[in-house]
């Protein structure tokens, strides 16, 4: 899935092209538009009724499976997302994404999809090839080690292999802080967590609610520690494009902070034990 | 009026023409090329990842590539001459290796002897993540190759044993200074493009971690992808890639002749 990414989404924008133009060449056919998206207003979207979203899936607690191989996701992201959607009178669509082809706006410019919810945070790197919506979810950056392992805070990993997620803000709080440690990079959560097991690295520094997640799963484990990076996450938008959907996905994303679904979601996710 | 099979032949042809310029100049109409161009082709980004991404990043593909070549073909000839043996056992393990590496993707090998034999067998393989993955592909290119060398020892005429043994060599000197270099000789084209295979799977190291100073050429431009948010280091990654694997294919092609016009 990683190896011809750019390839991938030249396909996908050649397709949809020659999609577009075969629809545009033949009208007479729309009798299977669904009806909502003629009465609603239009913004714009990949697939009439319903926003599409790009996602690097699993990313626990944000964007999962509940059974893998189920196609039905789940997580902080998805069910906000879906609650803002209802909102909006929308269906919610997830596509999984490279994180990288999101982050640096391929995927979104490509047309794969409306917009990205992978956990994004609101870079001014970032900023240049995306629109982000305003800020849904603010971070923080935790050390995971061995319970035994006499870790106690990130001056203790001085020489010590610590692994960390390609691309990502743990790394950059890694490289900056984590003084005479060996950063060790990896794809994505799912190979750091063996590799902790396997000793191959004696912490993993990343987003605390995906440690938190290890730390549940085996108790033999511990976070030691966590880091205010004053970093937020974002929905990500195609730069200068979706703007109408945006504002109205802001509009909702206040409300459901207003009326309290808001907590509801980010309790059920990030304050269970 | 029927036309004739020439006129027709040849209508044919104009036809495909025109279809494949028409393709190229409504793709060369329809791409944004201002979008192209910085996000694919940012003079800027280049810069910044000259010259890292061949002096780390191309340098380490290369020196990967050739560690698990070297080691995979000597691991291929042992399993070759397994496969020939006349000891059961040793041809059964040759080929249950063989069927079983050449079964499954270079990625999952890779995932295994990074991840899973540390799990399992509380082992630690000596260089870390690079030296775990360098390892698996070892394994994985041996199981090709030794298919491939078999075939070349086979390939090599009965006689030429026969006058071997005859002249009194034993059979192991037999196989190591009469059969082995002229089967080689044959396979070269083969084993050239198994390199050129071997080169790209490299790219598969990312599932087992790396450290700064061991990435090769894919996640030095995937890492170029994060920090700057955009695609050119991903094109400059493929055209480093085809700079050593064009030169390598088209040499295959040549000694593919030259042997040919020999036969």
């Amino acid at each position: 899935m990683n190896r011809r990414p750019l390839l991938a989404g030249l396909a996908v924008v050649a397709a949809a092209a020659i999609a577009l133009t075969g629809c545009a060449s033949d009208p007479g056919s729309g009798t299977d538009t669904p009806s909502k998206a003629a009465s609603g207003p239009d913004y714009g979207l990949v697939q009439s009724g319903q926003i599409t979203v790009c996602s690097d899936i699993p990313y626990k607690p944000f964007e999962y499976e509940e059974t893998t191989g189920s196609g039905q996701y789940t997580g902080f992201d998805v069910d906000l997302l879906t609650a803002i959607a209802k909102k909006l009178d929308l269906k919610v669509q997830f596509q999984v994404t490279n994180f990288d082809t999101l982050q640096s706006g391929a995927a979104l410019l490509a047309g794969q999809c409306d917009m990205g919810a992978s956990a994004m945070t609101i870079t001014d790197e970032r900023k240049k090839n995306i629109d982000f919506s305003d800020p849904y979810y603010d971070s923080l950056q935790s050390l995971l080690v061995k319970a035994d392992s006499g870790i106690k805070s990130i001056n203790d990993l001085s020489g010590k292999n610590v692994g960390v997620q390609q691309g990502t803000t743990g790394e950059n709080y890694a490289k900056e802080h984590a003084k005479g440690a060996n950063l060790v990079q990896y794809s994505d959560d799912g190979v750091l967590w063996p590799a902790l097991q396997g000793g191959q690295i004696d912490a993993i520094l990343q987003d605390q609610p995906v440690n938190v997640e290890h730390e549940k799963a085996d108790k033999s484990y511990k976070i030691v520690e966590t880091y205010n990076t004053d970093e937020s996450y974002g929905f990500a938008f195609a730069k200068g494009q979706k703007t109408e959907l945006r504002e109205a996905i802001n509009k909702e994303l206040k409300a459901l902070k207003d009326d309290g679904e808001y907590k509801t979601i980010y309790d059920k996710y990030f304050t269970a034990n | 009026m029927a036309l004739r099979k020439r006129t027709r032949t040849r209508v044919y042809h104009y036809t495909i023409y025109v279809v494949i310029i028409a393709l190229i100049v409504w793709a060369v109409l329809a791409t944004d090329w201002p979008t192209v161009a910085t996000q694919f082709a940012n003079p800027e980004v280049a810069m910044k990842m000259l010259p890292g991404i061949i002096t780390v990043g191309l340098k380490n593909t290369l020196l990967f590539t050739i560690e698990s070549f070297t080691g995979g073909l000597i691991l291929a000839i042992i399993l070759a001459l397994m496969k020939l043996s006349s000891i059961p056992p040793f041809r059964w393990a040759a080929t249950i290796w063989i069927e079983f590496f050449r079964g499954i993707p270079a990625l999952m090998t890779i995932f295994g002897f990074a991840l899973m034999l540390p799990i399992a067998l509380k082992v630690k393989i000596p260089g870390g993540p690079v030296g775990a993955a360098t390892l698996a592909l070892i394994v994985v290119s041996s199981a090709y190759m030794a298919e491939t060398i078999r075939a070349g020892i086979q390939a090599v005429p009965k006689g030429q044993t026969e006058a071997s043994r005859s002249l009194g060599m034993s059979s192991m000197k037999t196989m190591f200074f009469i059969v082995l270099p002229q089967g080689f000789r044959i396979i070269i084209p083969p084993l050239t493009n198994e390199f050129v295979l071997l080169l790209k799977d490299t790219s598969l190291f990312f599932i087992a971690g790396a450290t700064p100073l061991t990435y090769e050429l894919t996640t030095y431009a995937r890492n170029g992808l994060s920090t700057y948010a955009n695609a050119t280091p991903m094109v400059m990654a493929a055209l480093l890639y085809l700079v050593v694997t064009i030169p390598l294919t088209r040499l295959t092609a040549w000694l593919e002749r030259r042997m040919a016009r020999e036969r």
